[in-house]
């Protein structure tokens, strides 16, 4: 009877690769048994992603007579809420997204593929359990045996993960209870933010937004501690940190929005989707004046992807990235490991 | 003023009015929100070391460091002594300040020590360094696991590391200290 899956943590190279299309085949299938229709949306975009702190890469894109400036996506977010607006309930995508400005360390190579899929008239819980399954189903059909005798436990970088739903779910706020002591309630504005990590020693600045001291404290204290024994699913963030998901009706200072760890591993990130054309444009706004600050490059907003709210079903997606659930199940420790050619040995 | 980017190992800030060595720096990417850098500090007043985490971009005070070049005489127990060929002055270092990198020494090596306020607190090694194997078991079957055939291989100085199969004993091979890895035979 097998203990742990028959994955040792100790592999050739080649059988990584070997096991990456394996993987990726999985989730071709786990994705079609649900009945989600696999998409294509496309690389060359005019207006991609407005999140203040990515790097979109700029091209400079040939056409007939002359040439024209368009953008690699960093996701393919925009696009496939325009085909859930066109009538297509469920639906997938594998694909390649594009973020400069980033180092090439062990968890991030300039292009890198995702795995994005959204459920009509679904909110993020739905997607909670879809990727407590999809991770199942992957590890089950890794496995060599077949029968009752399977366990869902895993090894990675010397720690042993128990995949076996339900995974541990913990809201920010219970997260920064728990790990830094800190009632996340009286700390939502900058300013009571900024005096809490003071007084535990923290060294803020002016320029230091609610985001930045959020994440000091984060990164510090609480991130190292999510994904251990068993799955992390983190959720319902500060409503500053909303990004594309909609508030909490019960809570509006917090968003309906959660990202998944495995050991050490920050894997995914979930909404249930705003569908407020109007809300959405407000912050898209707010967004594009921060990158402005921030020194980034300004680009228009999307009007046919907020026209397309309108029409868009209350859903819930995700953004998971292939390359890092690949490293998870073959024991990589660097995303070099399960790339044939990492971008850190081309540039 | 310097920033984040001047962060390394080896580097000397000074953060909360005390000179702090940073001994351990990550770059982490939120994607969501900024890039930052977690370190391990060392303050060189306490000797307590802690960690911060930087956001990429903010600003921090170097403190500049005196440089002396040196060579590396000999080891006695857990000390190292070392001796400036200008000055013929002589400095031990202690095995906690050369934090791992004492395995990379080999006699006359030269190194770079750097000084705050006349103490030794740091040692910058040469990124490339080599050795003269001293032993190397030939047609050994080698460890495959990684993909890349090696077998382990001794240097002059004890130092342990693996090499390709083609190494044999009295070859000279040149070691990244950086990476701990085997980089290259030398040449001839």
């Amino acid at each position: 009877m097998p203990k742990k899956m028959s994955l040792k943590k100790e592999k050739g190279r080649q059988e990584k690769f070997l096991l990456r299309a394996k993987i990726i085949s999985l989730i071709r299938d786990f994705f079609c048994k649900e009945n989600f229709l696999e998409v294509e949306t496309p690389s060359l975009v005019k207006f991609p992603g407005m999140e203040p702190h990515l790097d979109p890469v700029k091209v400079s894109l040939p056409i007939l007579d002359g040439r024209c400036e368009v953008y690699l996506i960093t996701s393919p977010e925009y696009a496939m809420k325009k085909i859930l607006a066109a009538g297509f309930r469920n639906i997938f995508q594998i694909c390649k997204s594009f973020r400069g400005g980033e180092a090439m360390d062990e968890l991030h190579n300039p292009e890198f593929t995702i795995l994005e899929w959204y459920r009509a008239h679904a909110d993020y819980k739905d997607i909670m359990k879809d990727v407590e399954r999809l991770m199942v189903y992957i590890a089950r059909n890794l496995q060599k045996k077949t029968g009752d005798n399977l366990k869902l436990k895993i090894e990675y970088q010397n720690q042993e993960i128990d995949l076996t739903p339900p995974w541990e779910k913990l809201t920010v706020r219970e997260a920064f209870r728990k790990y830094a002591k800190i009632d996340l309630d009286k700390v939502l504005s900058r300013e009571t933010m900024a005096a809490a990590a003071e007084k535990k020693g923290y060294v803020i600045s002016k320029d230091d937004s609610f985001d930045d001291i959020f994440f000091k404290i984060f990164l510090s204290e609480i991130e190292a501690h999510l994904g251990r024994k068993k799955p992390t699913i983190l959720y319902d963030w500060p409503a500053q940190m909303a990004a594309l998901s909609r508030l909490k009706r019960t809570d509006p200072r917090y968003a309906e929005r959660f990202e998944v760890y495995v050991g050490g591993l920050e894997l995914g990130n979930a909404f249930s989707e705003l569908v407020d054309s109007a809300e959405q444009r407000k912050r898209l706004v707010a967004e594009r004046k921060l990158r402005k600050k921030l020194g980034k490059v300004i680009y228009g907003l999307d009007e046919e992807f907020l026209e397309a709210l309108r029409e868009m079903p209350p859903s819930g997606g995700i953004a998971m990235g292939i390359d890092r659930i690949v490293m998870l199940f073959t024991g990589a420790k660097s995303i070099n490991e399960v790339l044939f050619f990492p971008a850190s040995k081309i540039f | 003023m310097a920033s984040t980017q001047d962060i390394k190992r080896g580097v000397v800030i000074s953060w909360k009015n005390d000179p702090h060595l940073v001994t351990e720096f990550e770059h982490i990417m939120p994607g969501k929100g900024s890039a930052f850098v977690r370190t391990k500090l060392k303050n060189l007043k306490t000797g307590k070391v802690l960690e911060n985490t930087f956001k990429v971009g903010e600003k921090i005070d170097l403190v500049d460091l005196e440089k002396r070049k040196v060579q590396y005489l000999y080891a006695s127990g857990d000390k190292f002594a070392f001796m400036d060929n200008g000055t013929y002055e002589q400095f031990e270092l202690g095995v906690e300040v050369l934090a791992g990198f004492e395995k990379y020494l080999k006699e006359g090596l030269e190194v770079v020590l750097l000084f705050s306020d006349g103490t030794p607190i740091t040692v910058e090694f040469p990124k490339k360094v080599s050795y003269k194997v001293t032993e190397a078991e030939p047609g050994v079957k080698g460890d495959t696991a990684s993909g890349r055939v090696t077998k382990e291989v001794t240097a002059e100085n004890g130092l342990k590391i693996r090499a390709p199969l083609f190494i044999k004993e009295g070859d000279t091979i040149v070691v990244n200290t950086e990476t701990g890895e085997y980089a290259e035979r030398a040449a001839e």
